[in-house]
Parts: C-alpha cells; structure tokens; sequence
C-alpha cells in the first residue's frame, strides 16, 4: 500500500459542491462539482467526492470550507442561547449600537431581523470591573447560580453566552462564571467572550460570543457527521477546517471555536491568491470572484490580503479577524429588471432554483447568465460540459420580452446594458476597495475566478485600464485549490490602549509574549510543533483622538521611534499625510502560522505557439471593444499550451466558465496553463 | 440633448452614487471627531451647475436635506463670479446653514478645465458639499450651549468663507479658527478631513465626465432628476389626499419654564406635499428656534419616506414639496434669533408623522419616544485631568404600526443611523461610572401591536 499522498479540499458554496484533488507526487489537480444537499449538508460532500472518484484511505489532508455557520445563523437554526452578563447591562445585545442600517435609513417602519437571543434568555449578574480592570464589586457566586437556573431550568437554553464588562482587561470574573455554570450543568454548551476575544466594546464582544454559542451544537454535530462519513470511507488524514481570516485549523479546533469559519466562504479563493500573487510573483492583486449570486472582490497589496479585524454578519458584529472583502449583489443569477423603464440588476437573484431562464428550472426571469447565452459568450451545448443543455431561445425571448422591448432595443443590446449596469456597480465597488487604501486601482493585475469571473474580468480591466487580467485553471474551482494552500493558523489579541510614548515597553513585551504562548499552544495541539511554529507580532494603532487604525508588523525588540516611522509611512500611503500627534496603541496582535507544504504549481510543457491546434471554431458573440456583433475565435482551453498568443475577439471555453476577450486585448498562455490579458499594446 | 437608454443612465447614476461614497470614506478615515466618526454626524451631496441635487451618500437624513439650501444661499453670497477652481468655502450661519453654527458646511464649486488654457478656470460644472458637527467654535459655553438669547453667544460665524482659495489654504482663516476654538486641533483636523472629502469627489466628477462627455452626463442626471420626480409624484398621488392639523408642545425653551406650541397642517393635494407651520408659537427666547432651511430639511425626508423611501436622493425626489413657516416664528428664526438646541426638528418631524397618521394609519407608525435623549459631559479626567466632551444619544422606543410592535431602543428616526457609545469606551474616556443601561420593560405602551421600550 503506498502511502497516502493525495490532498482533497472541498468547498461548499451556495449552489455547488466543489471537490479539487491534488496529487502530490504529480502535481495533478482534478475538479469535480456536485450539487449542494443544504438539509444533510455533509452528503453533498461526500457526494463531490465519489465524483471526483478519489480513494480517501490515500488522502493525507482534507481540507473544507464551509458555510454552515453561516447559514444556521441567516436561516435562525441555532441552538436557544442564552446570555449571562453584569447586572444592569443585560440587554447589551438586544440594543445593538442602536443604529438603523443605512439602507434603511427612510424605514420609519424598521424592525430589526429577529434576534438570536430571546430577552427572557438573558440575565445579569453581581460583579463588576472598572475601565481599568480594577474590581469594583465581587463577583457572586450565587447570582451566577441563579441566573443559570433561571436560563437552562426555566428558559430552556441549551447554549450560554458570558460577557462582562472590561472583561479583556481581566477574565477571572468570566471564568469563573464559566466554571460555576459548568458545575451546575455540564450539558449546557459555553461560550466565553474572552476565550474567543480580548477587546473593547461590550456590544461587538457580546455578539461575537452570542454568534458562537448559537452555532457551535450544530457545528460541532455536522463535523461529527462528516468526520464518520469520512472515515467509513477510509479516510485517516488530518481534517483541516479553513477560517475566515485565512490558513486553517484542525477540525477539533474548529468544533470549539466555530465563529471563525463563519465568513470562510471565499476565504479559499484569496488564501489561493496570495498563494499565486507569491508564485507568479505579482505582488498587487485584486480578486474578483463572482458566483451565482455575488460578486467578492479583494485587494492584495505587497502579496498580503488586506485584513479587516471586525466582520459582520447580517448586522451582528464579529471580532474576528477576516478578509477585507466586498460583495456586492451582483452575480450570474442576478436578476435584471426595468424599473419605471431604468435598468437595474440585481440584488434581487434566480439563485440555483430555479435559477437563470436557460436552466429550464422554471425560471422566468432574466438573469446576467442569460445574457451572457444571448450575447453569445456560452455555448449552450457544452455548459458545464455539456451536462446541462441550455436552452439559448428562452433566455433571448425572455430578455426580448421584459428588457428589449419596453426600452426599445434589439435583445443583443439589452443584454450589452445588463452587462453595462453590472459592470458599473463593480466599478465602483472596485474602486472604493483600492482607492480607500490609497491605491490606484490601474497598478493591480486582476485574478478572476468564480463561475462567472472570467466572463467579466476582461471587460472590467478594459473598463478601468486595469493592465492584466490573471485567469487560473478551474476558476469555477479556484476557492477549493486555495484551500490547498492554507496554512494552519491562529490569531491572539489584546485591547491596550495606551500612547506609543508613555507605554511601558517591558509590559508591552510581556502581554505579547503571553499571547504568543497562547499562539504556540493552540498550534502544539493542532500538530504544529513549537519549533516550526512562525508568529508575527502587529500593533493596532491609530493617532490620538481618531478612530479608525492601522496595523503595523513590529519585530522582536519594541522600538517606538520605529513603530512610529511605520506607521507615519503607512498613514502617508493610505491618506496622503502624516501628523505630529500622538499615537494610541489601540490593541496587540499575534498571528500564529504552521506552514503547510504549498503545492508547486505544475509547469506545463510548451507547446508549438500555434493556438490553432485548440480553436474550435467561430462563433458571433457581441464585442464589448467595438460595440457590435462579430465573429469570436473559440478556443479549448484543455489544448491550449504555454507560448501560446492570441488576440480578442476570442472564447476561451472550459465547460466549466468560459473567458470573453473582447476586440483590443491579448492572451498569453503563461508555463502554468494559466491566461494573461492584457490591453494590446500594454503587454506585461 | 443627447437622450439615452435606461441602461446608460443607470451606468452614470452608479458612477455619481460611487463618486459620493468615496467623499464620505474619505471623511471617516481622516476625521478627528467622534461626532463624525463614531455617531456618523454628516451628510455629503453632489449637485450640477444649477445647483440640482443629483447625488448623496449615506449620513444623517437631517443634513442631507439641509445641504441644498445652504449651498443656495453660500453661492448667492460669494457670487458665482467671484468662485473659482480650487475654491473652498466654509459657511456656517444658522439662518443660511439650515442648521446651528457647530454644523460646518463646506463646499467647493467643481470645474472643468479648458484644455487649451489650464491655468483658467474652465467651466463651472458642479457643486460638491460636506457638512459636519464641529466640536468647538467658541460659544458661550464648552460642549453645548443650551440657553443663548441671541446668535451672537453660539460661537464664531462665517457666512460663506473661503478657506481654501484657488487651491491655496487661507491661513488668517485657519488661523482665526485656531484662535477661537476650545478644541482647534479637532476642528482644524475635521476641516481638513471635509477638505480632502471635497477634493476626492472632484477628482472623481471630473474623472466621470471625462468618461462619458458632459451631454450624456447632463443628459442622464436630467433623466436622473426627472425619474425622481415622476416616483414621487405618482407615490403623492396613490397617497390619501386631504389636509390635517397636528398639536404638539415643547417642555421650554431653555430660558423660561413655559411650554411651547408646535402646530402643523400637512395638505395632500394637486400633486403637492405642502407643510405649513401656521399656528406654532413666534420664535422663543432661547435657542429651540429652528432656521427655515433646518425645517425644510426635516419635511424634505417625511416625504421622501413616503414617496421613495428605497431610491436614491436628488432634486425631482423633493420636487412635489412646499413648506411654509412665518419668518420669526419658531421655525424660521431670523437674525439675531438663537438656533443652538434646534432639537424642535426632531419633535416637529414627530409630530408631522401624527397629523399624516390621521389620514393613513396604516402607513405610519404611531408617535416614538418622541426626542433625541442625548447627553453631554464636559470634565476633567481623573486619570490625566485632561479636559473630556463626549456626547451620546440613548435610544428610543419607536412608535408600533399597523402590522407590528415597534422596535425597542433604538436611534431615533431622526437620527436612525446614528450610533450609541460603548459603555467601555465612555467609562475610559470620563472615568465615569454606568450603573445601568437596560431597556425599561414595558414602557412601550400596550396595544395590539406595542410600542418599542426605551431605554
């Protein structure tokens, strides 16, 4: 019996299941894709799985990403959750910041969605710290029996959330909350704001522990099912689970701290990307992910996704750390519509079910797919390799219908306006993301990937004069092949509040060195020994009197002239000035990394720089370039070969997505099998 | 006019609407106020050369709509003639501001330069605005003054300043606001971070009809204009129609003990939405006046939540609006009337909603907990003795509706996106200690569908 050399990362999106296998003697890479099964969702993995065929007992690392959490919390299937906090302060999460969202600024008839925690479900409790993490009062132990009594006898919650005020200054109040309830009802699952936290805020604490406790039975039951599902398949490898702020952590891990795989949808996708911005050595990249439903876009600046360390979720903030990602609405099930005769698209989408109107599920209305079929970018005969006939006719007829006619164009100009609209939102998502970090968004390569990605990188580079655009292989797979890539990783913080020039650097060192040993001990038990374990150290910090900060990497020795020349250079980047104003710490950061051992891209061997071996024909599809109807080249992407060049207007079909280069940009097919467009005369 | 196609529109309003967003990133990200940082206090516009408002990103709904009046009456001041490219202009008197003197507005004309002569101004475009809550000008008092009897006590005025000329900063005004200013490193930090608002959105509606050419820019934001109009127009018209009269009163004014008589007349006809103030008390001794730009703002987002509640902001969205307030009166003050608390707005928006209610219950909720309960704090840290101004505005209860309760604590709906202060971040900031911060059971009122608690 060889030994086990395969790598599996399965992701699981909205729609699809995708399955991507790595032989790691071989550098292969397969990709298969089955359907989501969102009521046993542990099927549909194992269902992409016997598609893909692969023969678990030589798996060595299994790799998921996935959405449960996410979709228990949207769909309000977690477990009844309680809350244990001060006396006086038990409503904290019921009342939020008090805010309306912005989008419903004008809804004097605002409700709020319905919350996760019932207010019967909440209790407060004696003791209390101050802003220092002095005791101004002891905590009861009585009153913490009371009020678990109250909760799980009275109440019924099967899952507690304890959150005290300034308790990241000082858990010993939590903590020993958490044993007193755990005395009294072992069976009652806990969660801790500062064993998954250690900042300010009382609300966004509260709700990243409330999200944890909600979701973390049912995580931790779907784990269980997959992990048996896999090992009755003969599957003994590790079991990582990605996050969402990037890497990965093991299964076991992840059972107890769920709330960090919640936003790990398409973390997969920018791990993969960071992965590439190294290897292809593109150090600017900016991802564009779009999907049946959205479109996720991301910069990475100097090879590092940018980072954002609050999330949200619906409208409950999360303290964790994530990918500074920005969806829009926006993808091939977008649904397009006339409103008082203005087109719009989106937000409104087909989803799988029943999808766009060339699905033949039943759809009726036309969707960004359907006018990709009408502007004749898919072949209807080969989409998803053939295994889904489209039907073309009913796309054009249902686009000619609700969008030509009212606004009196022909079909294909409708469809060139849906794709017109849907571009010009993503302009100016695009836009914000890099030019709010002080970027031009011209000085970036753009990496498509999604089912849809590809369809539209190439005009949005047009668009925007971005200079190149990357397309992987499988770039409906992309977020799986990144999985491949994750390392393990783990994040420790604390809140510190205090100005760079007054601060003890020896305290300073020591809260970082506490952290670190918290980095290095949740590693240990994840098999990464102390010795290969990387950690890098970051300080949050922001001038005096501001609120938004900035994270600057520090090293070993703490030297705040140099910190501050960090940050000053940061600062200048980012806005254009610096001040002479003092500078706040705001919180530590300690980020620790297993390497995993990457896949190496496999090099393909070039072929004779002809692209004709790989055209399959011609075909008429609208031009973007010149604003008509010409003849495309179609090219197989599966014949392509290194070396080889070509010019728009052309189809690069994969069954699985297909790239659009219009008229005035250029393909080159790079070692990998990877496409480069770049505008013509702009070559990289 | 060049005429377009319902996408080409929708293609140039993404654009603007990003253009707007991008002015008020750039305003969060370099502010030194927690009024503006924290509780999002502003309100950033985008018009046309005949001052039209076209677009407007996300921010206090009170400010939106003030911004058009100011920007009306800075522009008749300063003269067009006398505005040139690179020209930023600070205007912050009450009666023209459309709002108390510590709301800042700022705004600069946009020009398109003539490629043949650069160092010209080109041709005037368009009109940018910021508008913002300073922490200091110098009033009678620290933080808020809750009782001037005239103008003159609420701080230092500037009725359409130039603070930036032909790009070049204007140091005796930076100066003079340096000098006046209990708190001038964050006041000259916010004019600086409404400053770099105004210059991003600039780049950016230069960048936009350099893309598209101005005939299908004007062509789309008159397409733009004219669609707002026509939604609120037909909403106006499947509204009841009617007239109604709604009485309210004031504890005081600040001054006096006596209560203060708020009356409204909301009409519903011929296409119009008039508000009309007849009947509410002459304008009051202390500073609960309201300019008329400040009253007119209030009544521009009643419509607009009736009308086009879910559509983006511009000139034709207000169009079908008349407002009427005797000058003198409490909500039209006229020099040297006092306007500091001119939280009136925030009742009399209330109390609009009650005389609408009479004639269509089931589209408007019932009365909230009707003010802003805000507090403020001036003191000496006990840690640092350095001096300390926080505010924070508590939630409400809002009012219940027809197909359900009403929300409990939350924002005020005239102020709904503002945010309350983390009881963490308070304690650190005063060294004050909270006792309790709960909502208070039952204090919504009882009915079929209840009334949200408050706090």
């Amino acid at each position: 019996m060889p030994d086990p050399h395969l790598r599996l990362a399965v992701d699981i999106g909205g729609t699809f299941v995708d399955a991507m296998e790595l032989n790691t003697r071989t550098n292969e890479v397969r990709f298969r894709k089955a359907s989501t099964t969102p009521a046993r969702p542990w099927e549909g993995v194992l269902n992409a799985i016997e598609a893909l065929g692969t023969d678990l007992s030589q798996v060595e690392l299994f790799i998921h990403g996935t959405t449960l959490g996410l979709n228990a919390v949207l769909e309000r299937r977690g477990e009844p959750t309680g809350i244990i906090t001060n006396d006086g302060f038990r409503d904290i999460f019921l009342i939020g910041r008090g805010n309306v969202p912005a989008d419903h600024m004008y809804d004097f008839q605002y409700q709020r969605p319905e919350s996760l925690v019932q207010r019967r479900y909440t209790a407060g409790v004696t003791g209390r710290l101050d802003y220092k993490g002095r005791v101004v009062e002891e905590l009861d132990p009585a009153s913490v029996r009371a009020a678990a009594r109250t909760l799980v006898e009275e109440q019924g919650v099967k899952s507690i959330a304890i959150c005290f005020l300034h308790s990241f200054l000082d858990p010993a109040h939590e903590r020993a909350a958490a044993e007193l309830i755990r005395e009294a009802y072992p069976e009652v699952s806990l969660s801790v704001s500062t064993d998954i936290v250690r900042e300010y805020r009382e609300y966004e604490r509260t709700s990243t522990t409330v999200l944890e406790a909600y979701i973390r039975p049912i995580f931790e039951r779907y784990v269980d099912h997959l992990e048996a599902g896999l090992a009755e398949r003969g599957f003994a490898g590790r079991f990582l689970i990605m996050r969402s702020g990037g890497g990965s952590m093991t299964s076991t891990v992840a059972k107890t701290s769920p709330t960090h795989t919640v936003l790990s949808g398409p973390a997969g996708g920018i791990v993969g990307a960071a992965y590439l911005a190294e290897t292809l050595g593109r150090d600017n990249l900016l991802t564009f992910d779009i999907g049946g439903t959205s479109l996720d876009a991301c910069v990475i600046e100097r090879g590092d996704p940018v980072a954002a360390y609050e999330a949200q979720l619906e409208h409950f903030p999360l303290l964790i750390p994530a990918y500074d990602i920005r969806t829009i609405g926006a993808g091939g099930g977008s649904i397009a519509w006339l409103d008082r005769e203005l087109l719009k698209v989106g937000p409104q989408s087909a989803g799988a079910d029943p999808g766009p109107v060339c699905y033949g599920r039943g759809g009726t209305r036309p969707t960004v797919t359907d006018a990709a079929v009408a502007l004749g970018y898919v072949d209807p005969d080969r989409f998803l390799g053939g295994e889904m006939g489209l039907q073309a006719e009913a796309a054009r007829r249902a686009l000619d219908e609700q969008i030509a006619q009212p606004l009196g164009l022909t079909p294909v100009a409708a469809a060139a306006g849906i794709f017109d609209v849907l571009l010009a939102k993503t302009v100016g998502a695009v836009r914000q993301i890099t030019v709010e970090r002080g970027h031009d968004p011209r000085v970036f390569s753009l990496l498509a990937f999604g089912g849809a990605g590809p369809l539209l990188a190439p005009l949005l580079a047009r668009e925007m004069g971005i200079r190149e655009v990357v397309v992987p292989y499988a770039p409906s797979g992309f977020s799986a092949w990144g999985m491949l890539s994750a390392d393990i990783v783990n994040d420790f913080s604390r809140t510190v509040l205090a100005n760079l020039d007054d601060i003890d650097l020896d305290d300073l060192a020591g809260r970082f060195a506490e952290a670190e040993q918290e980095a290095v001990a949740s590693l240990g038990n994840q098999g990464v020994p102390a010795e290969e374990a990387i950690l890098e150290r970051q300080l949050e910090l922001r001038y005096l009197g501001q609120e938004h900060s900035m994270i600057v990497s520090v090293g070993r020795v703490l030297d705040p002239a140099a910190i501050r020349a960090s940050f000053e250079e940061l600062h200048r980047a980012r806005y254009g000035h610096a001040m002479e104003n003092q500078l706040q710490i705001l919180n530590l950061r300690v980020r620790g990394i297993g390497r995993t051992t990457r896949p190496e891209l496999a090099s393909l061997p070039a072929g004779d720089g002809d692209p004709k071996r790989a055209l399959l024909a011609h075909r008429d599809a609208y031009d973007f370039g010149t604003r008509e109807v010409v003849p495309f080249a179609v090219y197989d992407r599966a014949t392509l070969a290194p070396g080889d060049t070509f010019t728009g207007p052309a189809l690069i079909d994969e069954g699985t997505s297909t790239t659009v280069v219009p008229s005035g940009q250029r393909v080159e097919v790079d070692q990998h099998g990877y496409l480069l467009v770049t505008l013509v005369g702009e070559a990289s | 006019m060049t005429t377009l196609d319902g996408a080409t529109v929708e293609v140039v309003r993404s654009y603007l609407l990003s253009a707007a967003e991008e002015m008020r990133a750039t305003l969060i990200r370099t502010s030194f106020n927690p009024v503006i940082y924290e509780v999002h206090d502003f309100g950033m516009s985008m018009y046309d050369a005949d001052l039209r408002l076209i677009a407007e990103a996300t921010g206090l709904t009170f400010f939106l709509g003030a911004n058009d009046f100011s920007l009306r009456k800075g522009v008749e001041y300063v003269g067009r003639e006398n505005l040139h490219r690179g020209d930023v202009v600070l205007l912050n008197y009450p009666y023209w501001n459309a709002a108390h003197s510590y709301d800042a507005t700022l705004f600069a004309p946009v020009f398109q330069p003539d490629p043949a002569d650069e160092s010209a101004d080109g041709t005037l475009v368009g009109f940018l605005c910021v508008r913002a809550h300073w922490m200091d000008l110098g009033a009678k008092d620290p933080g808020y003054v809750l009782d001037s009897t005239d103008m003159h006590q609420e701080g230092l005025i500037f009725p359409g300043t130039k603070v930036v000329s032909r790009g070049e900063p204007v140091r005796e005004i930076h100066e003079l606001i340096r000098f006046n200013s209990r708190m001038p490193n964050e006041v000259l930090g916010d004019l600086h971070a409404q400053i770099a608002a105004l210059r991003t959105g600039e780049r950016r509606f230069l960048e936009i009809l350099e893309k598209f050419g101005r005939p299908t820019v004007d062509a789309a934001v008159g397409r733009i204009i004219a669609d707002g109009e026509a939604r609120a127009r037909a909403a106006l018209a499947e509204l009841p129609q009617g007239s109604w009269t709604a009485e309210d009163w004031l504890d005081d004014d600040g001054i006096t003990e006596d209560p203060v008589r708020m009356r409204v007349t909301v009409t519903i006809a011929d296409g119009t939405f008039t508000v009309d103030f007849a009947g509410s008390a002459p304008a009051t001794a202390g500073p609960i006046n309201m300019p008329f730009g400040a009253t007119e703002a209030i009544c521009k987002v009643v419509l607009k939540s009736l009308t086009s509640a879910d559509q983006p902001s511009n000139e034709g969205t207000v169009a079908p609006l008349v407002v009427r307030a005797e000058p003198g009166s409490l909500f039209h003050a006229v020099y040297p009337q006092p306007t500091f608390t001119l939280w009136t707005g925030i009742v009399a928006f209330e109390l609009i909603l009650k005389a609408l209610a009479q004639g269509m219950p089931e589209r408007l909720p019932a009365s909230s907990g009707g003010d802003v309960p805000g507090f403020m704090m001036v003191g000496t840290h006990p840690d640092t003795g350095q001096l300390f101004a926080v505010s924070n505005n508590d939630p409400v209860g809002w009012g219940g509706t027809a197909r359900h309760d009403g929300m409990n604590s939350a924002s005020h709906v005239s102020g709904n996106t503002g945010r309350i202060t983390p009881v963490e971040v308070l304690e650190a900031r005063t060294g004050m200690f909270f006792e309790r911060v709960e909502i208070r059971t039952d204090s919504g009122g009882p009915g079929r569908f209840r009334g949200g608690a408050g706090l």
